[in-house]
């Protein structure tokens, strides 16, 4: 008898030890079942490399959501000892809110570090000049348009050279095939994607590019602001624009996943994951032969000029207080290995920050994404400054507006500068 | 002497006999209202700044929320879903269940347990079972159903967006409603029915003389209880249209929850509460006073 309790009890203490075999566990959150599969060689990468056990906590999956449960949790005290920023134009706010440590020296001393493409490391650098996240993959966004719907309407699929041109393009995709001619995500349902996915695109190419003045204020009275809102007007006036949908919980769902795949919807703004993930591989509604039946333009400039749009792809970020700030920055490191910037390349469609991807088999797999990473450098971007997610929210906002159709650019404009004014305070505007 | 320190015993023992109950309401419900009071009168924020260091800034939240066209928007929505929901379709039809569930009929135990059943779902759950029914436009499933019969398809959230959202909640809270006022049917006494039979009284006049007044308190009690959770009613509004299309559907709930946790602006979302607050204190004690019982 006592044998069989000595054994038992010699049975537990073995399963305990080995439930413990780390004497410190690393909290990693995570969110959307593609980032926590293309996560999970690294989070045993991590494990093994620093000898820590790794929690994977899974947040809720839609951007939004996950944003504003890690922000809870950050300003309770109690958020994980690593996560993923899902927009870059939060970044700014939660390095003022305290939320992020620095890790600017550590990535300096990291050799892999050189590596990583010029546009990545700049937008990595906060406000305040200091580093605070991992750049690991780019988000690059161009105009993604149907190709073969274009080619049997007897449309030109030429770069559009301007605004007007870009317009003209989605009413001739109109008059000749009935598809909605162009998309930008716009309204509140989509949160952060009203700005990052849309605003973004045209005003990197307006009359007053940055949104951001040099003493930190926002300049949002300008007239690239109104005339950004007045596309938005001219697209839903003439009905080029499917405005229903984005009025709707997941507004991304129909325009996206439903309508550009039937070719009801002809050019979206969109990422280089829309290759995979939208519509590629990872996709439920899959396009056949995506990369030809689907191409790109730059976003053309309001008078001329062509620009890719680049932004952070959920940067990695650790959290000021966690429990052991050197073993959370060493983790931070392995998120920025080639082989997680592979991965999520391969399950998610974003673009490696490092150029030494290119020499890496598994990356010149990823056909659609070849020339895209070696053009990252081209990208442009918009300069980040605190309280930008005011702005993006500011945004979201003035466009829902513009879609309900009640008021004109100059009130969508209007919302905005209230918005960021009654929030910021006055001095925030120029 | 002896009377009252006996008396001062009896209560001092009395306090000790409600502390545990007391204690929770304190911690739980008059401290966090306290500190949204508090909150309310601060730029406190989930992010930025503010979030490291809140200011304090008196009334001047008060003062936006007043002047924010959004506010006012999300009360007058609450208003219609209040009444449309609560006042109007769950107490009609509840008020029918019941009368219909005392009559003994065949199938009034079947009837009754599909009435009750909505409550059963939480209200997350039930707003994306509706979401499969209403939303899609053409692929939703109500649209296919009405497709089937040869009828033009209805984007039903995009269309009649807080009809639909008064409808879902009348579905789900028919089951409450009609507990409630069965009860209060049980309770009017059979003698009184069987007095105004022999004094002639035909079925209009025994409803409107006899079942509603001895019913009013039940009612008033239920109008109380319905329109006080009504007012709180998120999951199943956030879940369904998140308060969209275009803030058509955002009551007030979804409103203080956009602001504090979508916009991140704690403070001012706080204000909303606290007006959300006042607004269902007013309305409590409006019913109660009406009901002339003393709480």
């Amino acid at each position: 008898m006592n044998r069989f309790i000595v054994g038992g009890l010699a049975a537990i203490a073995v399963s305990l030890l080995a439930g413990t075999a780390n004497a410190e566990t690393l909290r990693i959150a995570l969110h959307g079942q593609a980032g926590i599969d293309a996560f999970a060689p690294t989070a045993a990468r991590i494990e093994a490399n620093l000898g820590v056990d790794v929690e994977i906590v899974e947040y809720p999956a839609p951007d939004g959501e996950y944003l504003t449960k890690l922000l809870t949790e950050l300003a309770a005290g109690n958020g994980p000892d690593l996560f993923s920023i899902p927009s870059a134009a939060g970044v700014a706010d939660m390095v003022a809110a305290g939320y992020l440590a620095p890790v600017g020296a550590d990535l300096a001393a990291w050799p892999p570090y050189a590596d990583f493409v010029d546009v990545a490391k700049k937008l990595a650098v906060s406000p305040d000049g200091e580093t605070y996240v991992m750049p690991y993959i780019l988000g690059i966004q161009q105009i993604y348009f149907r190709r073969d719907v274009l080619e049997a309407a007897g449309i030109s699929t030429e770069q559009p050279k301007t605004w007007a041109e870009l317009l003209d393009r989605a009413k001739e995709i109109k008059e000749k095939t009935g598809a909605y001619g162009l998309l930008f995500p716009a309204g509140t349902s989509w949160g952060g994607g009203a700005f990052d996915e849309g605003f973004s695109h045209l005003i990197i190419g307006s009359s007053t590019p940055q949104l951001v003045t040099d003493d930190g204020k926002f300049d949002l009275n300008s007239q690239g602001v109104r005339d950004v809102f007045q596309f938005y007007k001219d697209l839903i006036d003439a009905d080029l624009m499917p405005v229903d949908p984005l009025l709707g919980p997941e507004p991304w769902v129909i325009p996206k996943y439903e309508m550009f795949p039937a070719g009801e919807l002809a050019a979206t703004t969109c990422g280089s994951w829309c290759y995979i993930f939208d519509w590629g591989r990872e996709s439920r509604n899959p396009i056949p032969d995506v990369i030809n039946a689907v191409g790109t333009w730059a976003d053309p400039g309001q008078e001329g000029g062509e620009f890719v749009l680049a932004n952070l792809g959920a940067p990695w970020a650790v959290n000021a207080k966690a429990a052991n700030l050197e073993l959370a920055k060493k983790a931070l490191l392995e998120t920025g290995s080639i082989e997680n910037q592979i991965e999520t390349a391969t399950r998610i469609g974003n673009i490696p920050a490092s150029n030494a991807v290119q020499a890496d088999p598994r990356f010149q797999a990823l056909t659609e994404l070849v020339p895209i990473q070696a053009a990252a450098n081209n990208g442009t971007y918009l300069k980040q400054a605190n309280g930008m997610s005011v702005v993006s929210d500011g945004v979201a906002r003035a466009t829902e507006a513009l879609l309900r159709k009640e008021v004109d650019a100059a009130g969508a404009q209007a919302i905005l500068v209230d918005h960021v004014r009654q929030t910021l305070g006055d001095e925030a505007v120029k | 002497m002896v009377t009252d320190a006996f008396q001062k015993r009896k209560e001092r023992q009395l306090l000790w006999l409600l502390l545990p109950a007391l204690l929770p309401i304190l911690i739980l419900t008059i401290y966090p209202a306290v500190y949204a009071i508090y909150l309310s009168m601060t730029n406190e924020a989930l992010t930025g700044v503010a979030a490291a260091k809140p200011r304090f800034l008196g009334v001047a939240n008060y003062l936006r929320l007043f002047s924010d066209g959004r506010f006012w928007n999300s009360l007058f929505v609450t208003v219609v879903f209040v009444v449309g929901s609560a006042i109007i379709g769950q107490f009609v039809l509840g008020f029918i269940s019941a009368v219909a569930l005392r009559r003994k009929v065949v199938g009034a135990p079947v009837f009754g347990a599909a009435i009750l059943l909505p409550n059963a779902a939480p209200e997350v759950v039930a707003g994306f079972m509706w979401i499969s029914m209403l939303a899609g436009g053409e692929y939703s499933t109500l649209s296919r159903i009405m497709m089937a019969l040869g009828l033009p398809w209805v984007d039903w959230l995009n269309t009649f967006p807080l009809f639909m959202v008064v409808m879902v909640n009348t579905w789900r809270g028919i089951g409450t409603a009609m507990i409630l006022l069965t009860a209060g049917l049980a309770a009017v006494p059979a003698e009184v029915y069987e007095a105004a039979r022999m004094d002639g009284a035909n079925p209009r006049q025994t409803f409107m003389r006899i079942t509603l007044p001895l019913m009013a308190p039940t009612i008033f009690l239920y109008m109380l209880i319905s329109t006080v959770s009504t007012i709180s009613v998120f999951g199943l509004v956030y879940a369904l249209t998140r308060g969209g299309p275009g803030n058509k559907t955002e009551v007030i709930s979804v409103y203080i929850y956009n602001q504090s946790f979508t916009a991140f602006q704690i403070g001012y979302g706080a204000a909303g509460a606290v007006v959300a607050l006042v607004v269902t204190l007013a309305l409590g004690i409006g019913y109660v006073r009406s009901l002339k019982v003393q709480v």
